[in-house]
């Protein structure tokens, strides 16, 4: 078993730092648009009554 | 009569299996059906390639037309297309699967792929750095496990980076 694997985490962490040190070691031209993949963004929208509640920001 | 009931039987039993049960189809003749993809972009979409060596946990290995099928997960590594021009094509792949069927077509699917050429040594060695005061800092051993992670990714980087 990898150390990584006995320290309880899963391939998908190690897949994300991975890829994530990847990212880092890119031609400066291509790490700019390589990094705005590092967050993911979740937008949620509450809807009542069939229709979306618009949250104020 | 019963001796002829007896040999037509048998040779009804030969006739019944068949060849083709015995000898695996194929889709492509010696030919491989080649993807290789990541969320950043697509290299190869069902290309006919000769050979792809692939970096995985169970070994590196190399994969030619008719290979049997096998599921693997990849190492954070250089993945290596022989194309039929004989031209190779080297892309790091920090990880993902890879997987090859019964109709020779193989997929190599990776969070993150970029040509070896698109690497920056210099960018290489400062992640290595990084990672390398990162794993001094770490207490916890998660935090242990993780900056080893980013020690081998960035190892293996650099030594590809030129």
């Amino acid at each position: 078993m990898t150390a990584w694997r006995a320290a309880g985490l899963t391939y998908i962490q190690f897949s994300n730092i991975a890829a994530r040190v990847l990212r880092q070691a890119l031609k400066p031209n291509l790490r700019a648009d390589a990094l705005k993949r590092e967050d993911s963004h979740v937008k949620f929208t509450p809807w009542k009554d069939g229709k979306p509640i618009t949250e104020k920001a | 009569m019963a001796s002829f009931v007896r040999t037509s039987r048998s040779a009804m039993r030969l006739l019944s299996s068949k060849p083709g049960s015995v000898i695996t189809k194929r889709g492509y003749a010696d030919e491989m059906d080649f993807t290789l993809a990541a969320a950043n972009k697509v290299f190869y979409a069902k290309a006919n390639v000769r050979q792809v060596d692939v970096p995985s946990f169970s070994g590196a290995f190399g994969i030619l037309p008719k290979h049997v099928p096998t599921l693997a997960v990849l190492k954070p590594g250089v993945v290596t297309v022989y194309e039929n021009d004989g031209t190779a094509k080297k892309v790091f792949v920090s990880s993902g699967t890879v997987t090859i069927n019964e109709d020779s077509s193989v997929q190599v699917l990776a969070e993150e792929a970029h040509a070896v050429e698109d690497l920056d040594a210099a960018a290489a060695r400062e992640a290595l750095n990084k990672a390398q005061s990162d794993a001094s800092r770490a207490s916890t051993e998660i935090e242990k496990a993780e900056a080893q992670i980013a020690l081998e990714v960035a190892e293996a980087l650099v030594a590809v980076a030129q």
